[in-house]
């Protein structure tokens, strides 16, 4: 079912793309009707229309599904975000039904908290608090936190500014979290993850990496879409993973491979 | 080879400018970094005298007219122009979306400037560990 989620929202993306000819930075589509509840569609769109990242919108039939485009821009962001020396992945959104799809696997797999590190626009963290979970969001770039702020009012997926590495994660009194690492192993991830492996001392923490297979970059020797050797290093194990799209995987013909892996010592009862 | 190689960098250098583009400096570090490397690679063997002293030759103009010169005014003006767009694209004023997709451009340049300082820098961090 999940997967089946994950399948329409890529064909899509991909038939949207085919048809796209604006000249904006971003652009995601959130259909307007989708086999989800409808409460969680609104809140979905309710997101991005109030987000100021997207500075327009509009609607547009993909493959006979009404959808809404929204159109953005994060250059200044991005801007703000590469002056932060401490800064491991410079923002770039995943698209916001791919993080409420991954957010729900996340609960399928019977994870309680969600974390979102190096959240951007906190947007993993919004879906799965929309899902019920209790969820927190961690970025480094204040700027972008006071952004998340002004996106907590209907749904609070507590917004810390604060460096993800050097986080007290025992002050959240997490019981059964996952962690969804912002950015790809590749552009400042498998740092970032690394410093939040060491920094989190649970062992049935589950990680979310998002993971390519583009020749763009490095390849990984173990794999894993970039995030094997972190996987096997940390005595990991890969239980799960899912192609969804991303802001940039938009022209891309593979999109983001979303790789959930679990501490082999892992004990979910 | 060499000797095509090296005229072909003499003729970059005597051409070079401040205003150069982005093509044209990673052209001219390209042809210097490539000329550097059969230099090493040609002294390491045996030689002929005057090959040797055209080695000697192009080496020496590398280092006073490339490094002592040209290098640093290509790392001072990215760096102002980096500078300069960094600030101007700053502004927090309210923004149209035919405002917003020019400057789009503006910060794709921007993004542009940056990697060839990095890649400036990468052959000066080199230099400094020759």
């Amino acid at each position: 079912m999940i997967e089946e989620l994950g399948r329409k929202i890529v064909e899509l993306k991909k038939e949207f793309v085919r048809g796209y000819d604006g000249q904006s930075q971003i652009q995601e589509i959130i259909p307007k009707s989708f086999p989800i509840p409808e409460y969680h569609l609104e809140q979905l769109h309710e997101f991005a229309a109030k987000n100021p990242i997207y500075y327009n919108s509009f609607e547009k039939k993909i493959r006979d599904t009404d959808c809404v485009i929204y159109e953005g821009d994060i250059n200044r962001y991005w801007l703000n975000s590469i002056e932060h020396d401490s800064s491991k992945a410079p923002f770039s959104p995943t698209w916001i039904m791919s993080g409420y799809i991954a957010a729900l696997f996340a609960r399928e797999l019977g994870y309680f908290q969600v974390i979102d590190i190096g959240s951007g626009d906190g947007r993993i963290a919004f879906c799965a608090k929309l899902l019920e979970m209790k969820s927190y969001s961690i970025e480094i770039d204040c700027t972008l936190v006071e952004l998340q702020k002004s996106l907590t009012h209907t749904l609070d997926f507590e917004p810390y500014c604060a460096d993800a590495m050097t986080f007290d994660y025992s002050s959240l009194n997490l019981t059964r979290p996952i962690f969804f690492i912002g950015g790809l192993a590749q552009m400042g991830g498998a740092t970032l993850a690394s410093g939040v492996i060491n920094a989190v001392s649970n062992p049935d923490a589950g990680w979310v990496f998002p993971g390519t297979l583009s020749k763009k970059y490095a390849l990984d020797p173990k794999g894993g879409a970039g995030w094997g050797t972190l996987i096997e290093d940390n005595h990991l194990n890969k239980v799960q993973s899912i192609s969804l799209p991303t802001a940039w995987t938009l022209h891309e013909t593979d999109e983001t491979l979303y790789v959930f892996a679990e501490s082999q010592i892992s004990n979910p009862n | 080879m060499f000797q095509t190689e090296s005229q072909k960098l003499e003729g970059l250098i005597d051409s070079a400018r401040p205003d150069m583009n982005i093509q044209e400096i990673v052209k001219i570090y390209y042809q210097v970094i490539n000329v550097s490397s059969m230099a090493v690679m040609l002294k390491q063997t045996d030689s002929k005298p005057d090959l040797l002293e055209k080695i000697l030759e192009t080496e020496k103009m590398i280092s006073e007219k490339f490094d002592s010169d040209i290098h640093p005014a290509i790392r001072k003006r990215l760096s102002v122009m980096i500078q300069q767009s960094s600030e101007n694209l700053q502004s927090e004023s309210e923004r149209t979306k035919e405002q917003i997709e020019s400057d789009a451009k503006l910060f794709e340049e921007l993004r542009q400037n940056m990697s060839t300082r990095e890649f400036v820098e990468q052959y000066e961090n080199e230099l400094s560990h020759d």
